[in-house]
């Protein structure tokens, strides 16, 4: 091979060179292969009659320009895929290989040669292809994205503003109950905003009483993955006491352990205080506040039961006061309310605080003494009673005394159930009512 | 720097409007879509003002990528210049492949695109001087384009400051897409006065240094 040669059939593309004449001078190797033709074969013959008519006219068009006036030119694979008849080497000869050709003038002895560069870009389009598959598969991804995103976007804000106009307080805890969200109400409720309350647990905000028993609970849910449920005092920043109910779920992350709880905050303060109002009038009479007589024979049967069980002794006492209808018919209801009021305070300052005192009708007074058998003892509470209504009741505009009777009844020694105890301590007091002797034991 | 009469500034514009008239019909016949290439504006202008000139009038602002497809020519009558196509990128990577048939948005031009983007300017720079080179009735030999994306501050670097540039502002509209472009001509002072000297023969005006006849 001769040394002109040996470059041209080194390089890695295709390499033509045409004479001013457009007869072809050099073939390289790479064109060869590719051509199915060798360049002795070509060589001193025009491309077209080289190549066949299945040439792009616009190659002629740029060589002759080259040749002509010196012009280069580039065909590109995008506008001129595949512009001479050239097949992948060792491969069929299906399809054309693609390519690209740069069209440039030699200036050689006062006129042009052109040499024409075929370069291969199969590999090229290849890869593009892929990158822009590629693209596009990230553009839809990223659509795809976009739009969950949005999605998530306006779910957040359906959250957000329903949290806003919720009535009730709405909070957010991790496991260690330390808030992360807290919307307007529950923020209003606590007398606190989120930043300040973030960084401890909510339970810490509680009055020192209630913490451990909160805490317990909230323990118990987090660990059980259970609803807490729960009512407890709450001090406002203000200083105002309120009645808290909370009540949350559970949450859990990823890793289905639990990482906080999702829940209402409601002030129950005054579910609260209507609920011991409720009680306390379904319990107690209205007028003296003493326990009524529905009350107070629970406890005498409930007292009767603990006695019994260790042995114990009760006495039940029935007060009626005497000629409570004069002071009505004298001096107006009113007046008659104040005494029974009046005597109600006066019973009650006598005994113990485990003794029960109940209004039992219009001027009946009862009274339940745990533990005083003894009879002296019992006529000492007796007197002390006596002597405790007997003193001058102001009615404003005058003093009046009341005087009463009193009948008892003792368990076990008059009767071990509380009808036979209520029966004989009734109709002890008539005795005495009678006999005007102030108290009795006796029935008539 | 040598300034130019009127009628000289309208001769040359007749020049580049019939050397783009053929332009726009070889890249017509090219990609089998009608194209229109608006009359030039044309100016003669340093570097310097060029520079500033492109950043201000960029629509992305200053920031955005100008495609530069670059042309060296040298004419046996003694001048050479460097022939420059300027589209922005977007502008020019839109028309690339709208003629390939591709909606892919990938932000930077690709290997083949590029490619695709030398032939159109190589097309459109040859049908320029080849006019003109008709015109002035002498030989220019072409270099091979060579394309490149900058932005506007960096995009003459590579010229000299001292260097006079011609140029020739041009529209090109195909199917939906209008674009705007330039086309520059970058030559040293001697060349110019030889180019001008060219177009006033041709326009039969009067030679530089000549008075006016009245």
């Amino acid at each position: 091979m001769d040394c002109c040669h040996l470059l041209p059939d080194s390089v890695d593309m295709g390499l033509i060179l045409v004479s001013g004449e457009g007869r072809i001078l050099l073939w390289n190797r790479w064109i060869e292969e590719r051509a199915g033709l060798a360049a002795s074969q070509v060589t001193g013959i025009t491309l077209a009659e080289a190549f066949g008519p299945h040439v792009d006219p616009r190659v002629a068009l740029v060589v002759r320009e080259a040749l002509d006036f010196g012009w280069s030119a580039r065909l590109s694979h995008a506008l001129h895929p595949m512009p001479l008849p050239l097949y992948p080497p060792g491969g069929g000869r299906s399809e054309r290989m693609k390519q690209s050709i740069d069209i440039t003038p030699v200036a050689s002895e006062g006129r042009y040669h052109c040499l024409l560069q075929v370069r291969d870009v199969t590999e090229t389009v290849r890869r593009e292809a892929l990158l822009k598959q590629q693209s596009r598969q990230l553009r839809l991804d990223l659509q795809r994205l976009s739009r969950a995103q949005v999605e998530l976007q306006r779910s957040e804000m359906r959250f957000r503003e329903l949290a806003r106009q919720a009535p009730a307080g709405l909070f957010e805890a991790d496991a260690q109950a330390c808030c992360t969200f807290l919307n307007e109400r529950c923020e209003q409720i606590l007398g606190h905003d989120l930043e300040h309350v973030a960084g401890t647990p909510w339970i810490n905000l509680l009055p020192v009483g209630e913490q451990a028993r909160v805490r317990a609970i909230w323990c118990l849910a987090a660990e059980s993955a259970t609803r807490f449920a729960e009512e407890f005092r709450y001090t406002r920043p203000d200083g105002e006491s309120r009645w808290m109910r909370a009540e949350a779920g559970p949450q859990r992350d990823e890793h289905g352990r639990i990482s906080g709880f999702i829940g209402t905050m409601l002030d129950v303060t005054e579910f609260h205080e209507r609920a011991i109002r409720n009680e306390f009038r379904a319990n107690h009479d209205g007028l003296t506040s003493l326990l009524n007589r529905d009350r107070f024979e629970r406890h005498l049967r409930a007292a009767i039961s603990g006695a019994r069980e260790v042995a114990d002794r009760l006495a039940l006492l029935f007060i009626d006061l005497d000629d409570f209808k004069g002071i009505n018919d004298n001096h107006g209801h009113h007046a008659g309310d104040t005494v029974l009021k009046t005597i109600a305070g006066r019973v009650r300052r006598v005994l113990r605080s485990e003794d029960m005192v109940a209004r039992y009708g219009g001027d009946e007074f009862a009274v339940l003494l745990t533990g005083t058998g003894d009879s002296d003892t019992l006529d000492a509470i007796i007197f002390k009673i006596h002597q405790a209504v007997g003193l001058p009741i102001n009615l404003g505009h005058c003093h009046v005394r009341i005087g009463c009777s009193i009948g008892v009844s003792v368990y076990p020694d008059h009767g071990s159930d509380p009808l036979s105890l209520l029966t004989h301590a009734d109709k002890a007091m008539y005795t005495a009512k009678r006999s005007r002797t102030g108290h009795s034991t006796t029935p008539a | 720097m040598r300034t130019f009469s009127e009628l000289e500034m309208d001769a040359l514009t007749e020049a580049f409007n019939l050397s783009l008239g053929e332009a726009a019909n070889t890249f017509s016949a090219i990609v089998r879509e009608e194209i229109e290439l608006s009359v030039p504006t044309i100016e003669i202008v340093s570097r310097e003002e060029l520079t500033l000139r492109l950043e201000s009038t960029q629509p992305g602002g200053a920031a955005e990528r100008l495609c530069r497809i670059n042309q060296h020519f040298d004419a046996a009558s003694g001048f050479q210049t460097d022939a420059l196509l300027l589209f922005p990128e977007h502008g020019s990577l839109e028309i690339v492949r709208r003629m390939l048939g591709d909606d892919t948005s990938i932000e930077h031009i690709t290997e083949l695109e590029q490619d695709a983007l030398a032939e159109i300017g190589n097309i459109i720079i040859n049908s320029c001087m080849s006019s003109l080179a008709n015109l002035f009735g002498t030989e220019m030999s072409g270099s091979l384009p060579r394309v490149q994306s900058r932005t506007a501050r960096t995009l003459l670097d590579d010229k000299a400051a001292t260097d006079v540039i011609l140029v020739a502002r041009i529209g090109m509209t195909m199917a939906a897409h209008n674009l705007s472009g330039f086309v520059l001509f970058i030559m040293d002072v001697p060349s110019i006065e030889h180019f001008m000297d060219q177009v006033s023969r041709l326009f039969r005006l009067p030679q530089h240094g000549e008075s006016q006849p009245s």
